[in-house]
């Protein structure tokens, strides 16, 4: 994204912030302070900040007229409360209270990692802030569930609460210690790619004899969906009188192996794109670090097209989702001549790889037939 | 007839090849290593000078007409093989120039340009790529700078022009496809010369493995297939003598288990 209009100053610490902050981070709502027939450029927009699972927003305000002062920041109407420069601390947070002192009295609009710097301290701050405002809340089961898990590394928490909604607490708790970004060979994410266990609770009972179970929702990153789908992850059942400490452990093992297995498809699907070879050719193009797709050129007579092969996650117990294409045929719109997709067709997981092979071949010798008669009887052939 | 000018196939040029490449198997077993490769920034360089008029054996449809369908179907597989394909347009009469110079995986930009595409009067009787390889080289440095790879597909019409260049021995920063569509080679022309000089040119600048074909009969689906042909990721190219592609889809009868031949076995589930 190119962020035309802004002083070179404020540009510069945008990408930098973009490009380094540990997430992804996204801009909206840039506009101009300043009047414009003076032709002041563009100085603030709004940050979407992830934090616990969904974003925050904060307008980040410039002045293009005064570069060297550092941008104000604006809190989402929530948090009238967060105060970063005021906190009152537990221990440690004396320290966190000067490090934004000095950040915004030593700031100097040259330096591109500042705007970086800044949110991210202040998303520190916030962090301990809505942590501050759970521990706050006068709910027994949640202070002991709070207690069991506090220890874990990068939850975080966020206490909603408005004049309609009850109000809830949210934990957003990372899950197992696993580098997946490792277990991928040729892996192009930019970012570790993370599962989260969302846990949302009900706030203002009080202790129940058989407290009922907190909302749960798997997350993930996106990216990782090209290796590990979340939605086919059943969830292991909350057992009445459970706590997150007894929960996370087993669902940590469950996922553990599934991402496991999940890598180990990889290479079967690999495996299988290449035994497509002798019967398909060589392939235009396929997938070559995740495996999830292949695209080969074939004929029927004269009649040449494409055949996508796309594989899910759950190969090879899901057979692979086949679609042809014309090379020759096209609308007057402008839109090619695709067949519908094809998911039915035979198919047995324990096949052997050749004979998969086969079996898709002879149906797609079948089906290459109609589609041709698809594709003549819209538009002859050239 | 068939010329043979070099080693290997590509030196020949197949005066009446419609369906096949070379029909042998690949040098060796396809394997699917796990190193990414790179979206692809794709130039088009089309000929625009008179000879891109000539008719196709389809009557009212020129050369360039099918260039353009052409265009528009390799643009259309290349995004359903991977949206994240970018394609952008130059021509070439003497020299080449932009016709559209921002990559762009949108399809109706790529509509827009290719109707922009029209022909020049005259020829200038001369065509010289070294401005197209300059052009292509400053390209591709942006490419790589955005992790991608740049190609330049080049579509030439003349028979009788054999295209000359300037270019440094060992830069080779993008790669570099050939189609050639031409006259039936006569006492006038020289196709074969031409496309031996092409030849020359793609194994001089190609970075990575380029592809040529050659079409001298006029038929818009030959050249619709040599083009799908060139859908070919340049990073998961064989050498251009061990393509098979593409397979007929055809079932072959099944093996006689009853002493009966030619049983044609349908698959009915």
């Amino acid at each position: 994204m190119s962020f035309d209009g802004f002083p070179p100053f404020i540009s510069a610490q945008l990408h930098y912030l973009l490009n380094h902050f540990p997430d992804k981070i996204k801009v909206e709502q840039v506009v101009s302070g300043g009047n414009k027939s003076y032709g002041v450029g563009l100085d603030r927009f709004t940050l979407l900040i992830p934090y616990c699972l969904d974003y925050i927003k904060w307008d980040v305000i410039y002045n293009a007229e005064f570069p060297l002062a550092p941008p104000d920041i604006i809190f989402g109407p929530e948090d009238e409360d967060f105060h970063p420069l005021h906190m009152t601390g537990a221990e440690g947070e004396g320290d966190l209270k000067s490090l934004t002192r000095n950040i915004l009295s030593d700031w100097n609009n040259k330096d591109p990692t500042r705007l970086l710097a800044l949110i991210q301290e202040m998303r520190d701050q916030y962090m301990s802030y809505q942590r501050k405002r759970v521990g706050e809340v006068d709910d027994d089961r949640l202070k002991f569930e709070i207690s069991t898990i506090c220890s874990r590394e990068g939850i975080e928490m966020h206490i909603s609460s408005g004049a309609e909604k009850p109000e809830e607490v949210k934990f957003a708790v990372p899950l197992m210690d696993m580098n997946i970004n490792k277990m991928v060979h040729g892996c192009p994410w930019r970012h570790p790619q993370k599962i989260y266990l969302q846990v949302i609770y009900p706030v203002g009972r009080k202790y129940a004899s058989t407290p009922s179970a907190p909302r749960l929702k798997l997350m993930s990153t996106i990216e990782l969906r090209a290796l590990f789908s979340i939605d086919d992850v059943k969830l292991p059942s909350w057992l009445d009188g459970m706590c997150m400490a007894e929960y996370l452990p087993h669902l940590e093992e469950s996922l553990q192996k599934q991402v496991l297995e999940a890598v180990s498809l990889i290479d079967i699907r690999r495996c299988f794109i290449e035994a497509l070879t002798p019967l398909f050719g060589r392939p235009l193009e396929a997938d070559p670090v995740f495996c999830r797709k292949a695209t080969f050129l074939a004929s029927s007579g004269s009649f040449v097209f494409l055949v996508h092969f796309l594989f899910s996650t759950q190969f090879p117990k899901q057979q692979p989702a086949l679609m042809l294409q014309s090379s020759q045929h096209i609308s007057p719109q402008g839109v090619p001549k695709k067949s519908p997709l094809l998911t039915e067709y035979p198919w047995s997981p324990r096949w052997e790889v050749s004979q998969m092979s086969e079996r898709i071949f002879d149906f797609l010798a079948d089906e290459s037939l109609n589609f041709k008669r698809f594709c003549n009887e819209s538009q002859p052939q050239h | 007839m068939s010329y043979l000018t070099k080693e290997g196939q590509r030196g020949e040029m197949k005066m009446e090849g419609i369906e096949g490449d070379a029909s042998e198997e690949g040098a060796g077993r396809y394997t699917l290593k796990p190193t990414r490769i790179n979206n692809e920034d794709i130039m088009f360089c089309v000929d625009v000078e008179a000879e891109s008029l000539v008719e196709m054996k389809t009557v009212g449809v020129t050369r360039l007409d099918s260039i353009k369908q052409a265009i528009l179907l390799f643009v259309n597989s290349k995004l359903s093989i991977n949206p994240d394909h970018r394609f952008a347009f130059a021509t070439l009469s003497k020299s080449a120039s932009w016709l559209r110079k921002e990559f762009s995986s949108d399809v109706e930009s790529t509509i827009a340009a290719v109707r922009a595409l029209s022909a020049i009067t005259g020829s200038s009787g001369q065509a010289d790529l070294t401005n197209l390889f300059r052009l292509a080289a400053h390209e591709a440095k942006k490419s790589s700078a955005q992790n991608r790879i740049l190609r330049v597909i080049l579509i030439y019409c003349r028979s009788s022009v054999r295209p000359h260049h300037q270019w440094p021995v060992n830069q080779k920063l993008f790669t570099l496809d050939v189609m050639y569509l031409h006259d039936k080679p006569g006492p006038d022309n020289c196709p074969q010369a031409v496309y031996d000089a092409l030849v020359d040119a793609l194994e001089q600048v190609s970075e990575y493995e380029g592809y040529i074909h050659e079409s001298g009969h006029g038929l818009p689906r030959t050249l619709f297939r040599f083009m799908s042909m060139l859908l070919s990721h340049p990073q998961q190219r064989c050498p251009q003598d061990d393509c098979d592609i593409p397979k007929p889809l055809m079932k072959k009868p099944a093996e006689s288990t009853n002493g009966e031949d030619n049983v044609h076995v349908s698959t009915s589930q």
